[in-house]
């Protein structure tokens, strides 16, 4: 259980994130693509997923980046209206993951580092799962918290 | 309605409008690096800058989509804490695409790229009005069940040389100009 007001002291080993969950669609797919500046046609370009099958698909997946990107969303929901920060990440993207699927972001504190005020920071494991319970990426993150 | 211009609906900032969508065009590809080609302990430093502006700040967050307003809301993100304007983490990914267009890096676009991963550090915020640019340094590259991996380091500085952020990044490309020439047709052309 989590205090109201996250801090460095409040926060327990094991305590854990509120999960994001998100549908990915091929519209929010061009929308990332247009934020991130990635418009490679295997996330961008249907037609030509038919055929070129990077991932052995016929059917564009999301970015890399868009799947991190959500990962470290459920860090800055929970930790950036306090203060916090990211100061390391590192994500092992486990399979390609198909537009329309529906994925849940999640994380769990599992180490706390009192290295002094400022310094102070939390270790975390990361996830993403899709709707068939398969981690479809993997990943740690420090977070220093006030 | 075609892939790309469904995408142009969704532009806002300046940079998004001028930045080539088209990564299939045949031209950009003779400027490309080819994973055969990467030389490993080359450093770059990159001759384009990214001048941050909150549009572009904003725009990643949008995309994510995040909408936290510590993303979109300079009073409240110095509220919470932060000194200004936050950007998301992975914004970084943004300015990279922006810089990296061709020779060394230009792996980054590759048709046919795999992303199997990768590490990120963040050392100081990236705020409104810095001017960025990025330091290369093709780190290593294998080859593992007949897949051309390789792995890069990009050093991010602002204009007054402040380390930003650093990112190990690693990814499987197509082995050759002949290979990615497949891809930009359409054709299937990694490892059997």
């Amino acid at each position: 259980m989590m205090a109201d007001r996250l801090t460095f002291e409040s926060v327990n080993c094991g305590d854990m994130l509120p999960e994001v969950k998100q549908h990915n669609t091929q519209e929010l797919t061009w929308q990332h693509a247009v934020a991130s500046l990635d418009y490679n046609p295997v996330h961008t370009n249907p037609e030509w997923c038919k055929t070129a099958q990077v991932f052995g698909l016929p059917v564009t997946v999301m970015h890399g980046n868009q799947t991190m990107s959500l990962m470290a969303t459920v860090i800055t929901n929970w930790a950036y209206p306090v203060g916090g920060r990211l100061k390391r990440m590192e994500v092992k993207l486990i399979k390609p993951v198909p537009i329309g699927s529906t994925c849940t972001y999640g994380a769990v504190v599992t180490e706390k580092h009192p290295i002094g005020k400022g310094k102070d920071f939390v270790a975390l494991d990361l996830w993403a799962m899709d709707e068939g319970g398969e981690n479809v990426a993997v990943g740690t993150a420090q977070v220093t918290l006030p | 309605m075609g892939y790309l211009e469904e995408m142009a609906k969704y532009q806002k900032t300046e940079k998004q409008e001028i930045f080539g969508a088209d990564f299939l065009e045949r031209e950009q590809i003779d400027d490309y690096e080819f994973w055969d080609e990467i030389e490993i302990g080359k450093e770059t430093v990159v001759p384009l800058k990214f001048e941050v502006k909150a549009e572009d700040m904003m725009a990643y967050a949008e995309g994510v989509p995040d909408d936290n307003p510590v993303f979109y809301d300079e009073e409240y993100a110095r509220k919470c804490g932060h000194d200004g304007l936050v950007a998301h983490p992975l914004f970084g990914t943004q300015v990279a695409f922006f810089l990296l267009r061709k020779g060394h890096g230009s792996w980054i676009r590759t048709p046919g790229a795999r992303n199997p991963g990768q590490i990120l550090e963040w050392y100081d915020p990236i705020r409104v009005g810095d001017v960025l640019t990025i330091k290369l340094t093709g780190y290593d590259k294998w080859v593992k069940r007949g897949k051309y991996y390789m792995r890069y380091l990009t050093e991010t500085y602002d204009q007054n040389g402040t380390l930003k952020g650093r990112g190990y990044a690693t990814l499987i490309l197509p082995k050759s100009r002949e290979d990615v020439l497949k891809f930009v047709k359409g054709e299937h052309a990694l490892e059997a």
